[in-house]
């Protein structure tokens, strides 16, 4: 990239581009153990240190080198930062660099020449991990571990994805008033989530925002399912069965998240409103003709 | 913050500043001219969001990371509990960094924030509720990026000082011990 442009660089940004291609050249570990991705930031909510700012020429924290191989610190010129550091989100659909598989371990991260990788990559990477979240979420799996730690890698694509789906399948239903149909399908889900999410902390439970939130979209997938069968056949009866099954299926898949955060007496309290909340959106596809 | 880019150098990341600010632009644009031509509602809202959404992973991913040299991001640790980490290059790669990429980055953040607060106010004005919900999510994921990068700038400035202050430490140590060996 570097070479082909016709701006000079500054002399310090032309030799830290070429220690960073070097770098990726160098680098021959793949993939991130633990890709981060999310949206989210608000201030945290849970008062955390703001961890070690891991200098590049210092030792990294042992926590943080548990979760990935260490860059071959030989290679490693001080504007690099430690390959340590999980690597940033791969997300979005659009690519744009961190498409390499050896870019959790190069530490700065996507070169600048990644810009013009193909998306196709990227969008793999990407979907590939929305796909195991889901899995992990929604069907069943007998050597799922303890639920509580599910969707330790949240992500809001997932659930951004399945809440704009499930807004434009009942916009698409609606014969009139589609976009108030799709606005209040999106508030009601996006405000929900943030609502219950509060509930459970409001009851005493131990469970993480964003993971919830995350969760919480996730287990929408059947709902959409259900409101695209009714969107395709519009039969009343026929709807009825779709979004009873569907409405059981998503409430079986977030019961085990919601009901090991809390305290077993308060479990009804976490859970009903989960289920309140399916079953309006299930009213909404039934209803929408 | 001065409102001119520092004169003395060129762009060491054209098109890394230029996706920087090609999907927030885009997303803005979008929402204004959009409400001219087209009168769908739906389509107005997803791409919109859409590609407010792609502007928050570049700007968190890429060119956080390539024009300023900072990074913040949110992991689960083994207790289950949230944790905010920050991370940035050290002081002399900070040093290096090119004044104007990082003029650019700052600027246009904050220039973008404050430009859907504005649109904010007009659907208010208007009494446009669905409108206000874009807009909603649109300053959501701006005013997140800028707050994930100022707290990642400040931990930066913080470590720079603890390290500083460290090191005048130990050397006054050292000094002092080598003082009173002799003596």
């Amino acid at each position: 990239m570097s070479h082909s442009d016709t701006i000079p660089l500054h002399s310090s940004s032309q030799s830290d581009i070429d220690e960073i291609e070097n770098l990726i050249n160098a680098s021959v570990q793949s993939g991130p153990a633990t890709v981060q991705p999310a949206r989210p930031p608000s201030p945290p909510r849970i008062p955390v240190s703001s961890s070690p700012f891991l200098q590049s020429n210092l030792p990294p924290p042992s926590t943080a080198a548990a979760k990935l191989p260490p860059l071959p610190s030989s290679s490693a010129p001080p504007s690099v930062l430690p390959a340590t550091v999980p690597a940033p989100a791969a997300q979005p659909p659009h690519g744009n660099s961190a498409g390499s598989n050896n870019y959790a371990a190069s530490g700065f991260g996507p070169a600048p020449n990644t810009l013009t990788e193909p998306v196709w990559d990227t969008v793999k990477r990407d979907l590939s991990r929305i796909v195991s979240n889901l899995k992990l979420v929604v069907f069943p799996n007998p050597f799922r571990e303890d639920p509580g730690k599910a969707l330790r890698d949240w992500d809001l694509w997932g659930p951004f994805f399945f809440i704009v789906f499930l807004g434009l399948v009942l916009s698409w239903s609606a014969s009139v008033k589609k976009s108030e149909v799709f606005a209040v399908a999106f508030a009601l889900l996006a405000a929900g989530a943030v609502i219950l999410t509060l509930n459970v902390l409001l009851l005493g439970g131990h469970i993480i925002f964003f993971q919830s939130l995350s969760l919480l979209g996730y287990c929408l997938f059947p709902l959409d399912v259900g409101a695209l069968i009714c969107m395709l056949k519009d039969n009343v009866i026929l709807k009825i069965v779709v979004v009873c099954v569907t409405l059981a299926w998503s409430s079986w898949a977030a019961y085990p998240f919601m009901s090991s955060a809390v305290n077993p007496r308060r479990k009804a309290l976490a859970l009903y409103p989960v289920f309140l909340m399916y079953v309006s959106v299930g009213f909404l596809i039934i209803a929408i003709d | 913050m001065d409102l001119n880019p520092p004169p003395e150098e060129n762009y060491a990341n054209p098109r890394t500043c230029l996706f920087h600010v090609l999907f927030k632009a885009a997303s803005l644009a979008f929402y204004i001219l959009s409400a001219l031509f087209i009168n769908n509602f739906v389509i107005i809202f997803v791409v919109t969001v859409l590609l407010a959404a792609l502007d928050f992973w570049v700007v968190k991913n890429v060119s956080g990371r390539i024009l300023v040299g900072l990074r913040w991001w949110n992991e689960i640790n083994d207790l289950g509990e949230s944790v905010w980490r920050y991370e940035s290059l050290d002081q002399e790669s900070l040093a290096r960094m090119n004044k104007k990429d990082a003029w650019l980055f700052w600027w246009t953040l904050y220039l973008t924030a404050v430009l859907w607060v504005l649109l904010g106010i007009f659907s208010l004005i208007r009494f446009q509720a669905d409108y206000c919900l874009i807009v909603g999510v649109c300053l959501t994921l701006s005013v997140a990026n800028i707050i994930g990068f100022t707290k990642c700038r400040k931990d930066a400035k913080k470590q720079l000082q603890q390290f500083a202050s460290q090191a005048i430490a130990s050397r006054v140590s050292s000094t002092l011990q080598s003082a009173f060996t002799v003596v």
